[in-house]
């Protein structure tokens, strides 16, 4: 038994240890390390890849690439640019006599879209076809459309007809279920389609607007006004073991999703018949490496020089890969085992220190990227409210003023994330047309002594109500009830205590707040917001009266309503970015400024990290993937990785011995004992 | 025991129709629909959209009595949201899922497979580990070993699970670079290189119960008469413990583990979660995390239903395992 026990652990230990031996930390088949493919990860599934519905950065790193538009962002310029994409040229808006305007786009020749099965609906070969306008026009009415429920629908309604076109669809399927079991492309043929979407000829797209809105055109740059081929639409439908659209894209994109198992993996390949790859078709703008690149960029090793002019794409793959928690996917990304990364809270100073990347990070060749996101995030006012609102007039400015002046949103920023952040003067964040970096918002600079006088004008001094003798008390309103979330309130309340204030925290699950704020029943909240294009339009509008929440459920939930600032809305949003939009902009801010119905906070900063094998991998900012202009070195990727990753076993010796060594005398004393 | 089982299946199906009502009044009558509207279409979406998707997924009926129809007409009852709710479950039509519409059916299928790719090995080798270090342990018992064993166990009993994954990833993941620190995939050979590390944490994070749990039982057995009586007659240490001890004393621990099987379809929760399996355990994870609750209704359900599955083939494996046992 002695021997046979001595033995047994002899063996084990040996077995052990042989298979640890060819061990290895690589999760990637051996076979792909010298391919040129992109190795990233996904935190959350993407709900949809229909490009009609698709709102989320998940499943935008699809779409994005899956999907091209008529119109694109310039990868480097910024302010952001918009350039021809299928579109031979960004048009111009025609003025009509009625008032509306229209826009023509001509569409390039020769786009394919991806070879899908589903054209055997059309083509009977099965294979693919040319995209014409009638594609577009195709995605058009399925933004319309009520039951594709796209959430940006509201943002079309200037597009003539569209309105109409979906109601009669509505009631043309309510009346006749005959109707309402057609495929859709038959449908809106018979509904007669939208009186505003015109399809000149086969490359000829022609938009009618009811009123000129040149924020339009932004539209045409994001995967909701892809051209959709019907047949995909008509083919993927769930049915006989069908997948549907959702799960199915058929773009014209530079890649082509090749493996989509939303739980665990997705994968992108280069789409061979991309129009930009295509022998013998002239350079495109969305096809070919800018020229004009930035001195810094390159010093900053974001973009290669030697790219310019190059045809797009680099990288023959993308392989996403889905982590759902942080740790992992960021120690795998340390490994060298994902190509970029983000930072996490945990390991934020040993990464980055002194605003730039640790020396150990650097020694790696890692870079750090960061973009300030087209947001903002701001406490608000309830301006319908008698004591911080205007009703309260010259009391609740000054009110609103001097619990501005108290707010160190710096402060907040180091504290709660980690310093990423640019501190916000005005609504408009950077890279937007009207950000003035000098501008410093007199009442956005920390000043309780000024703070303190206000209040005591706006006849609450020391924060006593005059008419209570205690103190003011405000109620700041939150949906969200984590603990971390309260500290972060908590944070604001000590502010205004500096100043004699009571502000109590109301936190509510989501639908409460929305019912309060339903109600008009709140006076301070905090909220954020993400541009979904870049210009100022996008930020001023949730200051404009006619979309108070008070009034029309909109997204102005401070209720702020001014109407020397509407009309000057109202004459900025339809000009384009020159002297005269500057200087609407100046006195719209002028007068946020006084009027206090935010308190601005900051702009969110992005912080991305790549690996030295990552090339050009300057990000864009907006929810827009850029993955066409990127490429790696898969050699110093593999010599690197080989490096980082060189197993470790020496521990696996010493515990094997230690288990011998504390058995073997245990085996001896037991039967010397027994003897 | 042909009687004893019909009456437990019986029983059984009583708790499921109790569970399922529980059920109902959590994710139905608690549960405001509009919550799980804005979940899934986002919350920048118009209220007509809330509305549409209400309409589509069925959450616009009533809870019980649907007004609309007359008295006398049967759909007063059964087009609400109990009814369906009941009917749904009762004929395993799960629907589709709240967050992204696909069918709950398939992600089920699909997601058994990663599952017990992981269960069943931790499973196995969980229980050899375990049996083996707890025979070893009552072997030496009362010695340092003994002790020593003990107090390990019930260091790994203390500590959190979370740190197991954690600790585990770091240490055999990132530094000693045994394996790799997350993921999946279905080839076998890279599966075993995914699989080894949360098979490993997961041993280690579940030894401590188990090992503690059948050494009570084995040193227990090993004091009985048949065992004095064996070691009388000239039997061996080695053939005592693997032939008599071991036969004997699984009889208890088959209760252990039989109620485990049925569970192995469910997954492991945080295991799969932290280490990228796309399997039922992470699947949970997020339905929970995403407020899909068609999907987490589903998952309860069936944990309901393997839970009862579970207590009927522990009695019957009784029933077999030891002729005095009988199942009336």
């Amino acid at each position: 038994m002695k021997l046979a026990l001595v033995r047994l652990t002899s063996i084990k230990a040996i077995a052990v240890a042989l298979a640890l031996a060819g061990c290895s930390n690589n999760p990637y088949p051996a076979g792909d390390r010298a391919r040129k493919i992109l190795y990233s990860s996904f935190s959350e599934a993407p709900k949809t890849l229909d490009p009609a519905v698709a709102y989320t950065t998940a499943s935008h790193i699809v779409t994005g690439n899956v999907y091209d538009t008529l119109l694109e962002y310039h990868f480097l310029k910024r302010p952001y640019e918009l350039m021809p994409a299928l579109a031979e040229s960004v048009p111009s808006a025609v003025p009509h006599p009625d008032g509306g305007v229209s826009y023509l786009f001509k569409i390039r020749d020769g786009i394919l879209f991806h070879a899908d099965p589903c054209f055997q609906l059309s083509q009977g070969d099965g294979r693919s076809r040319k995209v014409t306008a009638a594609d577009f026009a195709f995605e058009l009415a399925r933004l319309a459309d009520p039951t594709v429920n796209s959430p940006l629908a509201g943002s079309f309604a200037q597009v003539q007809g569209f309105a109409p076109f979906a109601e009669r669809l509505a009631a043309m399927r309510q009346a006749d279920p005959t109707f309402a079991a057609l495929p859709a492309h038959e449908q809106y043929q018979r509904a007669g389609g939208i009186a505003g979407v015109i399809v000149r000829n086969e490359r000829e797209l022609e938009i009618v607007l009811s009123e000129a809105k040149p924020q339009m055109l932004y539209f045409f740059a994001m995967p909701f006004t892809t051209p959709v081929p019907w047949e995909a639409v008509a083919y993927y439908n769930g049915q006989r073991g069908r997948e549907h659209f959702a799960d199915h894209p058929v773009g014209t994109g530079p890649y082509r999703l090749a493996v989509y198992e939303k739980q665990y993996r997705m994968q992108l390949e280069r789409n061979e018949t991309w129009y930009g790859s295509q022998a013998g078709m002239p350079a495109a703008p969305g096809a070919t490496f800018p020229r004009e690149i930035d001195q810094q960029d390159i010093v900053s090793k974001q973009v290669d020089g030697d790219y310019a002019g190059r045809r797009l794409p680099f990288l023959d793959r993308i392989n996403f890969v889905r982590e759902r928690e942080d740790i992992p996917r960021f120690n795998k990304f340390l490994q060298g085992y994902y190509d970029e990364g983000h930072i996490i809270k945990e390991s934020f100073d040993a990464v980055v220190q002194n605003d730039a990347l640790s020396p150990q990070m650097a020694a790696r060749g890692m870079r750090l990227d960061k973009t300030v996101e087209p947001s903002i995030f701001y406490i608000g006012f309830n301006m319908d409210d008698p004591v911080v609102g205007t009703a309260a007039g010259e009391r609740g400015r000054k009110l609103r003023q001097a619990m501005s002046l108290v707010i160190d949103a710096k402060a907040y920023l180091e504290l709660f994330l980690n310093g990423r952040g640019v501190l916000a003067q005005t609504p408009l964040p950077p890279g937007i047309f009207g950000y003035d970096q000098t501008y410093k918002n007199p009442f956005r600079q920390l000043d309780l002594a000024r703070a303190q006088k206000l209040l005591a004008e706006a006849g609450y001094r020391n924060g006593l109500d005059a008419r209570t003798g205690a103190p003011l008390k405000l109620s700041f309103d939150t949906p969200n009830t984590t603990a971390q979330a309260l500290l972060q309130y908590q944070f604001y309340v000590s502010a205004w205590r500096q100043l004699g204030l009571d502000v109590e925290i109301n936190a509510s699950t989501y639908n409460q707040f929305q019912a309060k704020v339903r109600r008009g029943a709140y006076q301070l909240f905090t909220w954020g917001w993400i541009a979904d294009f870049p210009d100022p339009e996008n930020f001023f509008f949730l200051l404009e009266c006619g979309n108070a929440q008070s009034k029309s459920g909109g997204p102005n939930t401070a209720n702020f309503c001014n109407g020397a600032f509407d009309r000057l809305y109202h004459e900025m949003k339809s000009l384009p970015n020159d002297v005269r939009r500057q200087g609407l902009i100046k006195s719209m801010l002028a007068l946020t400024e006084q009027e206090r119905p935010w308190i601005e906070l900051f702009h969110n900063e992005e912080y991305a990290l790549s690996h030295a094998w990552v090339i050009n991998s300057k990000p864009m900012g907006l929810s827009y993937p850029t993955y066409k202009y990127m490429d790696v070195d898969p050699e110093l990727r593999s010599r690197l990785q080989s490096e980082w990753n060189v197993p470790v076993r020496w521990p696996l010796y010493l515990a094997l011995l230690a288990i011998v060594a504390v058995t073997i005398p245990a085996v001896r004393t037991f039967y010397r004992e027994r003897q | 025991m042909a009687a004893y089982l019909i009456r437990r299946t019986i029983y059984g199906l009583f708790t499921v129709l109790g569970v399922l009502l529980l059920l109902f009044v959590l994710f139905f009558a608690v549960t405001d629909p509009d919550d799980i509207a804005r979940k899934a279409v986002g919350e920048r979406a118009r209220p007509e959209v809330y509305a549409l998707w209400k309409k589509n997924h069925g959450y616009d009926r009533p809870l019980l009595l649907n007004r609309a129809y007359a008295a006398a007409d049967s759909r007063r009852y059964s087009d609400t949201l109990l009814f369906d709710h009941y009917r749904r479950m009762l004929t395993f039509d799960f629907g589709n899922s709240d967050a992204d519409d696909s069918a709950i059916a398939r992600r089920l299928k699909e997601g058994m497979g990663p599952s017990l790719s992981l269960t069943v090995p931790l499973f196995a080798l969980g229980l050899v580990v375990s049996v083996l270090l707890a025979l070893f342990v009552a072997f030496f018992r009362e010695t340092y070993i003994d002790r020593a064993v003990l107090v390990l166990c019930m260091l790994t009993m203390s500590i959190a699970s979370l740190l197991y994954i954690i600790g585990g990833q770091y240490l055999i993941g990132m530094l000693l670079k045994w394996f790799p620190i997350s993921g999946f995939a279905f080839d076998p050979y890279l599966a075993g290189r995914f699989l080894a590390l949360p098979v490993l944490v997961g041993v280690v994070a579940g030894i401590g119960a188990d090992v503690r749990l059948y050494r009570t039982i084995f040193v227990e057995e090993s004091n009985r008469d048949y065992v004095r009586t064996a070691r009388a007659k000239g039997c061996g240490e080695a053939r005592v413990m693997l032939a008599h001890v071991l036969r004997n004393a699984l009889i208890p621990i088959l209760s252990n583990i039989v109620i485990t099987i049925p569970f192995l379809f469910t997954g492991a929760l945080l295991l799969e979660s932290f280490f990228g399996i796309p399997g039922l355990g992470s699947l949970t994870v997020e339905a929970i995390q995403g407020n899909d609750f068609s999907t987490l209704r589903t998952m309860v359900y069936l944990g309901a239903l393997l839970f009862i599955a579970g207590q009927i083939l522990t009695d019957v494996s009784y029933a077999l395992a030891d002729p005095r046992v009988r199942l009336t």
